[in-house]
């Protein structure tokens, strides 16, 4: 490949990736825009000012709130059904690789309707009917992730550590866990963003009580905001995960430069990927 | 633990969840409420909390609740919590799947309603009944008010407390349309020798739902033209042709009637840009304060329309499941006294038409509706419904939506 | 086994349940209110509605899955030639990954909507205005913010299972005498076809049950399942509720016929049931 077109390749590259979020920073900015001038006539705050007033702050808090409970729950879930995967600790690998894959089958929203319908008569309080669901939404994400880790460990690590007379949790807590830590943060970073960045089901099953970023921003932007306070929503709902994620992986990747060049520290899991 | 005993546990566990959504039981005669002396209810509801659920879109009607109602419940005892949804059906969703538990705890306590949410609580049997004739406010209150004695057809019964009237309004930019139309089917007519210029939000949105039922009307030859009632036989009789005039109209909306704004905020929107010259609302107060704050602009005019337009009332109402049923009725009754009637008709502080009757009125009270300030850009709730035309049954509602769905939104 | 129960059992009773009420209340069993009665009403009702949306939700998720696994194939072609600019596209890969599909949404209307930055920056040429990508009659918005987003995710994946072992695969074809195009087409594309597959795979089941996208750009008639089934169940109408869960299972079993076959299909992932070595 020439010089040349891996030059333009590399700006169409990030052309596709970075155009698409343009106009959230710019709105988010912009004071007055009326169509068709290119930039805004006049910068300001107005739209930060009318977010926060609309609860955005409080919003952004039980986001937090939200994600870091789902993390809560759904890393060690998902780390103990990681380890008998990687270490092949089960007879029915097939069963347990099949469950996991439903809730990324299965759309939330259908889960959820029924789920909603069964937990309000059961009487469940909203919050923890849906940190319970987007839990079993993040298990597949932090079981293949900590899977990956487990297998690259060895499962002699316990035993070894038991010889040395070390209890079954003694083994488990201070020698397996801090040696595949790296992946637990990554499949608790997994877990919390499946908390944060949840739409649909936070307004089903939260039924419109929960007002997290997200849900805030479904509202102003399904048509009753004007676009810069929209677009300050927007920008405050996607700068916490983006900041998070890019800090994790430059952090991975500053830890893994003993690595061959060709291969890459942190493989990233098959099913990696958020809502 | 091997595989099979964990799947068993887990059906096991799911299905144990199921019956027990399942058996709940459904009672579906309605609550009444016990006659009893209003010192009564007045001494039981100090110290309850109501928690009134309300849609919480509009800003000033929820500074009215916060600033003035509640402080004025608080001298009675009552807190009163504020619950904003996005959507009305939010709260009844929540009441009725609480009913459908047979929940006598339930978290809704009171709600702001009308229409089909009210006729849907009334089939479900979700509504604490004969009460609100009995409060003492509703001295004020007309009897031959059919608005106040029906919501959209259906028999009020002491299950809802008035809380205030609107009348369906069309808004114009008077520097934009020096030829203003003076009835709606001139309206529509207006629309179609103007291409571009004129759209209405799509139903089952409220505000376009309420529309579609102003084009029926002009189109039948006003509401007399259109039993109230729901009837299939009037409906395939009537719609062929509300159809046909908007599926030939939509080439000349905005968009040549490709997509509609979501809701009238979208579409006031749409105004505010210049992008269209006509913005609707069933809650004209608000025009006031969107021309004070520049939103729209100072030209802005509500179109008189000589053959009427529809007008209801809405309502607050208490599930059976309340648990504070003495504390709503309070509420309830507070926010029909004049002094909140009053408060709540400022063009300054939400605006709303007081659903009393000015001649029922202590001489004071009747003045201070007097003394209220003209809003520049509304006129007078008597002037604004006149010919007023009564709303359709709520079992119209969702055929007429749906058949807008697929008649005009489907068929381009 | 024990130290995967409570995983597995948490997914099994949260789906189970879910599904489980779902299908019982699209059958009568589980009304609004008043006394469940089995009856296929919410089927009848709902029909040429479920039928419509199955179309519009592949017409949405289709087009997405392919384009997304084009552009995503490119980009990990990009980033398997490593260097500075390799990093450079990996961190945004990772960035775009991160944000939430809505903000992904709300971006992409301010930009294609009718008074949006595209249209101000084609305002100049004039012509007939701008074309109507955001609820329109083609999903053209939804489907882009869709691929865009999955992109970066059918990228990483394939990154990932290529990069191990991709440069020596490379000096050993180009040894062989192979030229760089046949290097493409006779190396890194069969290398990463098993990778593309299984995130094709993913992004297509998830475009099928996504809602936020399409609820947010996409137009009103006819409407893909998940929002045809959230509409309804936003109603208060007693057989909307019926209709709503009917649409819910539709949409559930178009996902399940998409991937259970190609599973099946999928050596990868079926390798990952033998052992979950990577």
């Amino acid at each position: 490949m020439t010089r040349v077109v891996r030059t333009a390749g590399l700006v169409l590259a990030l052309l596709w990736l970075v155009v698409p979020l343009a106009p959230v920073l710019v709105w988010a900015g912009a004071e007055r825009w009326s169509f068709p001038d290119l930039l805004p006539r006049d910068w300001g705050v107005s739209g930060w000012r009318e977010a926060a007033s609309a609860g955005l702050p409080l919003a952004l808090l039980r986001s937090l709130v939200l994600g870091l409970a789902v993390a809560a729950v759904a890393t060690p879930l998902g780390v103990m059904t990681g380890r008998v995967l990687g270490w092949r600790l089960t007879g029915r690998p097939r069963m347990v690789v099949a469950l996991l894959l439903v809730p990324l089958v299965l759309p939330p929203f259908a889960v959820a309707m029924g789920l909603d319908v069964v937990l309000i008569r059961v009487g469940l309080h909203e919050l923890v009917s849906v940190v319970l669901l987007l839990s079993v939404v993040a298990i597949p994400y932090t079981a293949y992730t900590s899977a990956t880790a487990f297998a690259r460990t060895s499962p002699e690590l316990e035993a070894q550590a038991r010889a040395l007379g070390a209890t079954p949790r003694q083994a488990r807590l201070r020698v397996v866990l801090p040696a595949v830590r790296g992946s637990i943060l990554v499949a608790a970073l997994l877990a919390f963003l499946v908390g944060w960045s949840d739409y649909v089901v936070t307004l089903l099953v939260g039924g419109g009580q929960l007002v997290t970023a997200p849900v805030l921003l479904g509202a102003a932007a399904s048509g009753s905001g004007n676009d810069a306070t929209v677009a300050a929503m927007a920008l405050a709902t996607v700068a916490p995960p983006v900041v998070l994620v890019t800090v994790a992986a430059l952090r991975v990747r500053g830890s893994g430069r003993t690595a061959p060049a060709d291969r890459l520290p942190e493989p990233v899991p098959d099913h990696e990927r958020m809502r | 633990m091997s595989a099979r005993p964990v799947s068993l546990a887990a059906t096991a566990l799911a299905s144990a969840l199921l019956v027990s959504a399942c058996a709940a039981p459904a009672a579906d005669s309605p609550a009444t409420s016990a006659d009893r002396p209003w010192d009564e209810v007045l001494a039981e509801a100090e110290g309850q909390t109501v928690d009134l659920w309300m849609y919480g879109g509009d800003e000033r009607g929820n500074a009215y609740v916060d600033d003035v109602l509640a402080p004025a419940a608080a001298d009675l005892g009552v807190t009163v919590r504020r619950v904003p949804v996005a959507d009305t059906k939010d709260a009844m969703r929540r009441l009725l799947a609480e009913r459908a538990a047979g929940e006598d705890e339930g978290s809704v306590d009171l709600v702001w309603v009308n229409g089909d949410n009210f006729a849907t609580g009334q089939e479900a049997g979700a509504w604490l009944c004969g009460w609100s004739d009995d409060l003492p406010n509703m001295r004020y209150v007309s009897d031959e008010d059919p608005l106040v004695s029906e919501d959209f057809g259906v028999p009020v019964e002491g299950c809802e407390s008035p809380w205030h009237k609107a009348q369906f309004t069309f808004a114009y930019d008077s520097a934009r349309v020096t030829d203003p139309p003076a009835t709606v089917a001139g309206l529509l007519d207006w629309a179609e020798a103007n291409p571009g210029r004129f759209t209405y939000p799509a139903p089952p949105d409220f505000t376009g739902s309420v529309f579609v039922r102003q084009a029926l009307y002009a189109l039948s030859g006003g509401a007399e033209g259109v039993p109230a009632a729901f009837d299939e036989g009037a409906y395939d009789e009537l719609t062929p042709a509300l159809w046909e005039r908007l599926r030939d109209l939509a080439p000349a909306l905005w968009r040549e009637g490709r997509t509609h704004p979501r809701d009238q905020v979208a579409l006031d929107r749409l105004f505010a840009d210049g992008q269209v010259d006509f913005t609707m609302t069933y809650g004209p107060a608000t025009l006031t304060e969107l021309v004070e704050d520049g939103t729209f602009a100072p030209t802005t005019r509500v179109l008189s329309v000589e053959d009427g337009t529809i007008g209801n009332a809405s309502f607050l109402a208490i599930p059976a499941s309340s648990p504070d049923q003495a504390g709503a009725m309070a509420v309830a009754d507070l926010a029909l006294s004049p002094e909140q009637q009053v408060a709540k008709a400022d063009p300054d502080v939400w605006g709303q038409f007081t659903v009393l009757d000015i001649a029922l009125l202590e001489d004071d009270a009747a003045h201070a509706f007097d003394r209220l300030p003209d809003s520049p850009v509304v006129p007078a709730y008597d002037e604004l419904s006149r010919n007023a035309q009564p709303e359709l049954s709520s079992s119209w509602v969702t055929p007429l939506d749906e058949g807008w769905r697929r008649e005009v939104l489907g068929r381009p | 086994m024990s130290g995967a129960a409570p995983g597995i059992v948490a997914i099994t009773v949260v789906a189970g349940t879910g599904m489980a009420a779902v299908v019982a209340t699209s059958v009568g069993l589980m009304p609004l209110y008043g006394k469940p009665a089995p009856s296929l009403d919410g089927w009848r009702s709902a029909a040429p509605d479920l039928v419509a949306g199955i179309g519009e939700s592949l017409l949405i998720a289709l087009p997405a899955t392919v384009l997304a696994a084009l552009v995503g194939f490119l980009l990990a072609a990009l980033m398997l030639g490593g260097g500075r600019a390799a990093s450079v596209v990996r961190l945004a890969c990772l960035a775009v990954l991160a944000v939430p599909h809505l903000v992904g949404a709300t971006s992409v209307s301010l930009l294609l909507s009718d008074g949006g930055v595209a249209a101000r920056l084609a305002a100049p040429a004039g012509g007939d205005g701008w074309p109507a990508l955001v609820g329109g009659p083609w999903p053209v918005a939804t489907v882009l913010e869709l691929a865009w987003k999955e992109s970066a995710f059918v990228a990483l994946v394939v990154l990932a299972a290529v990069a191990p072992g991709h440069r020596m695969r490379m000096q050993v074809a180009a040894g062989l005498g192979a030229r760089p195009v046949q290097r493409v087409l006779r190396v890194l594309v069969p290398t990463a076809a098993p990778a593309v597959g299984a995130a094709s795979l993913v992004t297509l089941v998830y475009a099928i049950g996504s809602y936020e996208v399409a609820w947010l750009l996409g137009r009103a008639v006819p409407e893909p399942l998940p929002v045809l089934a959230f509409r309804l169940f936003g109603s208060i109408e007693l057989t909307d509720r019926p209709a709503a869960a009917a649409a819910a299972v539709t949409g559930s079993a178009l996902a399940l016929c998409v991937a259970v076959p190609a599973l099946a299909a999928l050596p990868r992932l079926r390798s990952l049931s033998t052992g979950g070595a990577p």
